[in-house]
């Protein structure tokens, strides 16, 4: 189909030149012996120049012979005869073939000039358009669909990405026709391998295996080879131009500077994930031994006190020992409920089990559970009447808000208060919590929130800084979202929202 | 305490625990048998006939919800199960299978004390009497009168049905889906939780001093609500 197109449009400039001809000849003739015969000469110069600029050289030829055989034929006498009276005639048509073929020549040169420039200018625009394009990926899939994609709107032909894997073998990367199997066979490997070695073209065209249907261009940067670009050529052999060539090369080397840059951008990546990791399994290593062991040195050194010398203790020592044994436990206990509560959060758990959750029930559980180490300080709950219940998972919450108030409680000075407030905004559910504590810079309200983060100011009270991360991995399951400031004149605010939800209108009608 | 000591049977294969329930147990005068796994569990429970079990849930060979099962196919004796603290889940199938009460480990003495005492208690109760009495508030079966501190306090029908199904229970924890079904009878469905919180909330707003700190109805988070009883 594709190589019919052009042989049937071949006929079209010779039918319209000898049409155009037939028709000056037709218009000229009654003139004829009127005109004087250099202008009607000049005349016929004119296909010559028409056919010239729209179809280059031949049928400008074409239309220079036709045009003498006619002028000869119907103008020079004898009129309708090729044959010449005077012949001084020839001359005239060796000059007028001369000039058609001349100026023929040049038009055409333009014209082909005229369309080499805008086929270029088309290639950089789009050269630059690619390198725009692959500048802002990051990802290497999108790249080399994006470098497939251009590639076959240029060439329109089938094309495969061969890039290394981890221990540096070629693997298909990519493939812009997925039904098709070219590319996967091992001749194609293997052609690809040879270029990816030694980082030259091999295949069509190339110095190596140029009767291969496919050609083999290596992605390489300096001193690099990032993959091989494959195209598949067999039916279009003819088709790829020294241009078109040129044009497939620097997109290699786009191609070939992007995946480097992404592939960099990785690296980088990873290393930063592995520090961060490191960072991290420092901090957990420091807080989990420092969390255990004073506890377990607390527990062990009462225990075998008391079992070892007994006698020695006062009833109120041995109250006191007891108690040192009860309290490290105690914090023990909290420490694994730390770590398991984190942990579960982090393994993508948990499935929230759901249930309708009344705020002064919540908030109830929680300052049960405070109790014991709250002491003197005063804690104020402010709720509104009909609070509406939020959906979600009543012990997660609870913990939420035990954690958020305890923190509250250990870091404010006895006989202060501290501010549970409730209230309806927008579609949420607010539930602020306010000490009158030693508060925090402004900028760490931002990392209170990450794991084993402590702030400075707080480093010399006991904790994991485990609390707040689980209340933020807790509250953001609840779609809700949780944030730290100042209070004025003193102290934190932490703050939680819980979306609500429509049935809340249902429980609100049955009061 | 009885002239005859209450007998009860442990089912843990944690050695340490055993230890520690049987010595602060047997101090508190109770007689104590021990069984390490689910089959000498049930065993024992044929054997000795025990006024009440302590159940681990994590047993080694059949799990304890198992033994629940099996144990309540014949017998109605009260049975405390001990849960890890996650496990809600658990502790509402165990509770909705027949136990009379959970305690998570780890726990503090004095609640597993107190737990033993009620179920004792609800076990050898007679339920003949029409006047329910927990402290100060005294609640009358027959003429559906409730009274706290001597006063009389006004209750819609879903409210007195409520506080009647803890009351009966007092001490002991009751699931919410307990409390869905004997209140709202068997057409409720799970998603009508709500009804039960919000008419808690009514009844602690007339019971409680302070409702964010609620004394009688307390809430068992996960699991259900408990009416404190004052022992």
């Amino acid at each position: 189909m594709h190589k019919l197109k052009p042989l049937n449009r071949r006929w079209i400039p010779y039918a319209s030149v000898t049409l155009l001809i037939a028709a000056m000849t037709g218009v000229l003739y009654p003139f004829g012996l009127a005109l004087d015969l250099v202008n009607v000469a000049l005349l016929f110069l004119f296909p010559v120049l028409l056919s010239a600029v729209l179809w280059e050289l031949r049928p400008a030829l074409y239309a220079a012979a036709l045009g003498v055989l006619s002028f000869d034929f119907f103008f020079v006498s004898p009129v309708l005869s090729f044959s010449v009276a005077d012949l001084r005639y020839l001359i005239s048509f060796g000059v007028y073939l001369a000039v058609a073929a001349l100026t023929a020549s040049l038009a055409a040169r333009l014209k082909r000039q005229l369309h080499y420039s805008k086929q270029r200018e088309a290639h950089t625009a789009a050269l630059y358009e690619l390198s725009r394009q692959m500048s802002d990926m990051t990802e290497i899939h999108s790249l080399l669909e994006n470098i497939s994609s251009q590639v076959s709107k240029m060439i329109g032909s089938e094309i495969a990405i061969y890039l290394p894997d981890d221990a540096n073998r070629l693997v298909l990367s990519h493939h812009s026709d997925t039904q098709s199997d070219w590319g996967q066979g091992e001749a194609e490997k293997v052609m690809a391998k040879l270029a990816f070695d030694h980082g030259e073209a091999v295949g069509y065209g190339s110095r190596t295996l140029r009767e291969a249907s496919g050609w083999y261009l290596p992605l390489r940067t300096e001193g690099h080879v990032h993959g091989v670009l494959a195209l598949h050529l067999e039916e279009w052999k003819s088709e790829v131009t020294t241009e078109q060539q040129r044009m497939l090369e620097a997109i290699g080397g786009l191609a070939a500077s992007a995946i480097d840059r992404v592939k960099l951008a990785e690296e980088a990546k990873i290393a930063h994930l592995t520090a961060e990791s490191e960072r991290l399994r420092a901090a957990i290593l420091d807080s989990v031994s420092h969390e255990l062991r004073t506890p377990l040195a607390a527990i062990i050194g009462s225990a075998t006190g008391l079992i070892e010398n007994d006698h020695l203790f006062t009833t109120e020592d041995r109250k006191e020992l007891l108690m040192t044994i009860r309290d490290g436990a105690l914090r023990m206990n909290r420490l694994v409920m730390n770590l398991l509560s984190m942990a579960k959060l982090e393994s993508g758990m948990p499935r929230l089990r759901k249930n309708w959750c009344d705020a002064e029930d919540l908030i109830g559980v929680a300052l049960a559970q405070v109790k014991d180490f709250q002491q003197n300080r005063k804690l104020r709950v402010h709720l509104p009447d009909n609070a509406p219940m939020v959906l979600g998972d009543e012990v997660l919450l609870e913990q939420v808000l035990v954690n958020v108030i305890s923190n509250g409680i250990k870091y404010s000075p006895d006989y202060t208060e501290i501010n549970i407030e409730v209230y309806v905004e927008e579609s949420n559910l607010v539930i602020a919590v306010a000490d009158q504590g030693i508060g925090l810079n402004n900028d760490e309200y931002e990392r209170i929130f990450e794991k084993f983060y402590r702030a400075q100011a707080t480093k010399h009270v006991t904790g994991t800084g485990l609390g707040l991360a689980i209340c933020k991995g807790i509250v953001e399951l609840h779609n809700g979202t949780i944030s730290g400031k100042r209070n004025a004149p003193r102290g934190t605010i932490i703050t939680i929202t819980l979306p609500l939800h429509k049935q809340n209108e249902a429980s609100n009608n049955i009061l | 305490m009885n002239e005859q000591k209450s007998c009860i049977l442990i089912v843990d294969d944690e050695q340490q625990i055993r230890r520690l329930l049987k010595v602060t147990l047997q101090a508190h005068q109770y007689a104590i048998h021990e069984a390490s796994t689910g089959e000498e569990g049930l065993q024992q429970a044929s054997l000795i006939c025990p006024d009440l079990i302590i159940l681990d849930l994590g047993l080694p060979d059949i799990t304890g919800m198992e033994v629940l099962q099996r144990m309540r196919s014949w017998s109605s004796v009260p049975i405390i199960v001990l849960t890890a603290k996650d496990q809600e889940e658990d502790k509402i199938t165990a509770l909705d299978s027949g136990a009379d009460d959970y305690v998570t480990k780890p726990f503090a003495m004095g609640e597993l004390v107190a737990r033993i005492r009620v179920a004792l208690r609800h076990a050898t109760q007679s339920i003949n009497d029409p006047i329910l009495r927990i402290g100060e508030l005294v609640i009358d079966l027959a003429q559906r009168i409730v009274e706290l501190n001597g006063e009389r306090i006004k209750l819609t029908p879903t409210e007195y049905d409520l506080l009647r199904i803890l009351a009966i229970n007092a001490g002991k924890v009751v699931t919410q889906r307990q409390l869905l079904q004997q209140v709202w009878g068997d057409h409720h469905n799970p998603s009508d939780s709500h009804y039960v919180r919000v008419y808690i909330g009514h009844l602690r707003k007339k019971l409680e001093e302070d409702s964010t700190q609620p004394q009688w109805i307390v809430t068992e988070p996960g699991v259900g609500y408990r009416l404190l009883s004052p022992d």
